[in-house]
């Protein structure tokens, strides 16, 4: 295994632009900081942010915050993967549930998950089990949608496979539906990941439930340009760690698929 | 080896279109360039079909894209009409094997066919000279409808138009016809010596078919091994016009495709 | 919901009466008392509701702000992305030196950027503007970008073979050959707009549909708070369609090609 995770790190660094390609992100760093050297209300300096990070982490308010808005991430990421993935397999199965369900489902979907939070707020209160309930129904969507698409679209030629070799419906099940939705569902993580963090963040502006959204709100309003900044660059970075580990999760899930064309 | 083309030796320069001489070229390959081609020597008269016909991996697309301008060559020059070329040369078009990738699947047959001839000429001579080459490949019925519409057999014939609109002295053909149907490349093959007749455009035809390179050719180039390399070049006396059966089963056909044939085993070999 | 067969229409009969099923026991669990829930409105009282709202003409007055927002973001977005993305996708050089940035903003969430909105144009509509049109670029210009670096080589070789200048081979292929990419960009980049234009008015400018939510939510009025959900759902969808019928309206072959081709 481990060796998988390696050779998975080898192919994403092979796959990544040229690191050249930062120059742009570096240059505005640096004339930014050249052209305002000190604290401001809107533009502070990159330099600032880093102090503000630190003063941020000092006063643990930043390591309680990140924490905060991980936990709540991952514990929701997981939850839609598990029903997303247990429903869509459902529904994908039975082609008159897909079908009653799917004017439904459709409607579910054009809904922006950023208003589920005044409704959930409304519905269930302002506290943890709202936001996680959010963050759920945010991820839900694309997970259940694909792998529902996944199971239909089997190969019938597979179907007939599992009935020739006479399966059981729990084989077939774990030997064929759910190999085959693997693909569908890793993308359908992939599209709820950014969709979580989101709604995550939302919540806690919205609500001041902590997290680092409720911290950014709160440095906004005390008008402390630098915390907002810093934060900024902290979320940015999550959300592409995130999506990095995940892809190297994925290559070594699908390393026995063939390459995608 | 390197082998000066043709018979005609000493036959008056006006009538050489296309001159290389000891062309290599070498192509970038992701452990250092690779040679391709070596010491190609070949000459294009005026008003002849020139085939060249070799195995697979040795080079002939090359070889076409090079007198297409779309490669340029390492080693050695490439002259149209003895001035050496720089780029796509005038009046030189080419025609490739995957149509669909070459034809503008967004614009009607017409339109298609027009390209070469926007911006240069007055409308009303755009849309004559659109309709002669769509009469010419017998498309006419189709000018409004888009190539992802038609056959690959009917979509290749308006590639054919479209290059033969702008009226070339000389036609490239990459295995224009090595994608379709048995049935189809014959047809095409005869429409294509038809055209010619009326056009009396020079082609230069790359196939990997012997037979197809008999047919067609007034002269057959035989090119063989890695890097590619000319072998012989093989004067075609048959009688024209071809003929799908007769020609096919004349003592002479089968002679030359058996030197053909011999000529490429031969260097493979070696 | 209809489904499309060919050119006839079939009525989803199983699932237009699962949404009246669905409507029916939520109306009667309430009614009977069999299911406690505060604020959980009944589908008559939303509909009541939704009566009010476009009665007094509120629901038109958040509607319009939200879908200028939208339109005015998407549209700056589109313009902005598909500029970038065709520049990027028709220089290697320009790539190689910009794409490793690209990389690393795309998975910035715009939403990190209503607080320095907030910062830099307090409660506004410009704050709400740069919340959408920051985001909303990045689909335009990948998708735009891609699309350009994924003409076939043959189509540059066949502008090459009859001599087409830089600006022909702009105009006459590679902008048409983009063209299928750059609108599934626009299409992305649109729902991404409202989205973004609705966070945008939950936290920062009040006003528009966001607000409302919020703002029905805090006067406790649940009904309207579901109301304005459904309306957004139901923008989202009309804003959807709009896109895909003018796409259809104006490039009649791009929609033959790709019904073709789907």
């Amino acid at each position: 295994m481990r060796q998988q995770i390696l050779k998975q790190l080898d192919l994403v660094r092979a796959s990544l632009p040229p690191l050249r390609g930062l120059l742009p992100l570096v240059l505005l760093l640096i004339v930014w900081q050249l052209i305002q050297s000190g604290p401001s209300p809107y533009f502070p300096a990159p330099s600032q942010w880093w102090t503000a990070a630190r003063s941020l982490y000092a006063r643990d308010h930043l390591v309680a915050a990140f924490g905060d808005t991980t936990w709540t991430f991952l514990q929701g990421l997981a939850l839609a993967i598990i029903i997303g993935a247990a429903l869509g397999i459902l529904i994908g199965v039975s082609t008159f549930a897909a079908r009653a369900l799917a004017p439904l489902l459709e409607f579910m979907r054009a809904i922006p998950p950023p208003v589920t939070v005044p409704v959930a707020s409304l519905l269930i209160g302002y506290n943890a089990s709202m936001k996680l309930t959010v963050v759920v129904l945010a991820g839900l969507w694309p997970i259940l949608l694909n792998a529902a698409a996944a199971v239909r679209q089997i190969d019938p030629l597979l179907l007939d496979v599992a009935r020739a070799f006479r399966l059981t419906p729990m084989e077939r099940l774990r030997r064929i539906v759910i190999p085959s939705v693997i693909p569908s569902l890793l993308t359908g993580i992939r599209v709820a990941i950014p969709l979580a963090i989101v709604i995550t963040l939302l919540v806690e502006m919205l609500t001041s439930l902590p997290g680092i959204g409720a911290l950014m709100i709160r440095s906004q309003r005390n008008f402390q340009s630098s915390e907002v900044y810093a934060l900024l660059v902290l979320v940015g970075l999550f959300g592409f760690v995130v999506n990095d580990v995940f892809a190297i999760v994925e290559g070594v899930i699908m390393r026995r698929w063939p390459p995608r064309a | 080896m390197t082998v000066a083309c043709d018979a005609r030796q000493g036959a008056p320069i006006p009538d050489l279109v296309f001159s290389c001489r000891d062309v290599s070229v070498a192509l970038p390959h992701k452990d250092g360039p690779r040679r391709v081609l070596e010491g190609i020597s070949l000459d294009l008269f005026r008003g002849e079909v020139l085939t060249i016909v070799g195995p697979s991996g040795t080079g002939k697309t090359t070889l076409i894209r090079l007198l297409a301008g779309l490669t340029r060559s390492t080693r050695g020059t490439v002259t149209v009409n003895d001035r050496p070329i720089d780029g796509p040369p005038d009046g030189v078009v080419i025609v490739f094997q995957d149509y669909s990738h070459a034809l503008l699947q967004w614009r009607t047959v017409a339109r298609n066919v027009a390209l070469g001839l926007e911006g240069r000429l007055p409308r009303g001579e755009i849309h004559e000279r659109v309709g002669e080459a769509l009469r010419l490949v017998r498309l006419s019925a189709h000018a409004d409808d888009h190539p992802w519409q038609l056959s690959g057999g009917m979509q290749q014939r308006l590639q054919i138009a479209r290059a033969l609109a702008v009226r070339p002295a000389v036609l490239l053909m990459d295995e224009p016809f090595g994608a379709l149907d048995a049935m189809t490349k014959a047809a095409l093959q005869d429409e294509l010596l038809r055209v010619r007749e009326q056009t009396k455009s020079s082609v230069v035809f790359v196939t990997h078919d012997i037979e197809e390179a008999v047919y067609l050719g007034d002269r057959v180039a035989v090119i063989t091994g890695t890097p590619g390399r000319i072998g012989q070049i093989v004067d075609v006396d048959l009688p024209k016009p071809r003929d799908q059966i007769v020609t096919r089963q004349l003592p002479r056909f089968l002679e030359l495709r058996y030197r053909l044939h011999h000529a490429i085993g031969q260097t493979e070999h070696a | 919901m209809p489904e499309r067969r060919g050119n006839r229409t079939r009525i989803n009969w199983p699932g237009l009466a699962t949404i009246a099923l669905v409507l029916a026991l939520w109306e009667i669990a309430l009614r009977a008392g069999l299911a406690q829930y505060q604020n959980l409105p009944t589908p008559s009282a939303i509909a009541r509701g939704l009566a009010e709202i476009a009665g007094s003409g509120q629901l038109y007055e958040d509607a319009a702000h939200t879908l200028w927002s939208v339109l005015v973001g998407w549209a700056a977005a589109v313009a902005a992305g598909v500029v970038l993305g065709l520049l990027l996708g028709a220089s290697p050089t320009l790539r190689r030196y910009s794409l490793a940035s690209i990389e690393v903003l795309r998975p910035m969430p715009g939403i990190a950027f209503v607080p320095v909105g907030l910062l830099l144009f307090g409660f506004s509509l410009q704050m709400e503007l740069m919340v959408i049109i920051l985001p909303a670029l990045w689909p335009v210009l990948v998708n735009t970008m891609d699309a350009v670096t994924g003409v076939h080589a043959r189509l540059f070789e066949v502008g090459q073979t009859f001599r087409l200048s830089r600006a022909e081979t702009l105009r006459k292929i590679i902008l048409p050959a983009a063209l299928p990419g750059v609108l599934v960009g626009a299409r992305l980049s649109m729902t991404l707009a409202l989205v973004l234009a609705v966070v945008a008015e939950m936290v920062g400018n009040p006003s528009g549909l966001g607000y409302a939510v919020v703002r029905e939510q805090q006067a406790m009025r649940p009904e309207l708070v579901f109301a304005y959900v459904a309306v957004i759902g139901a923008l989202g969808m009309i804003l959807n369609a709009a896109l895909t019928g003018a796409v259809a309206f104006v490039f009649p072959t791009i929609s033959g090609r790709l019904r073709e081709v789907a």
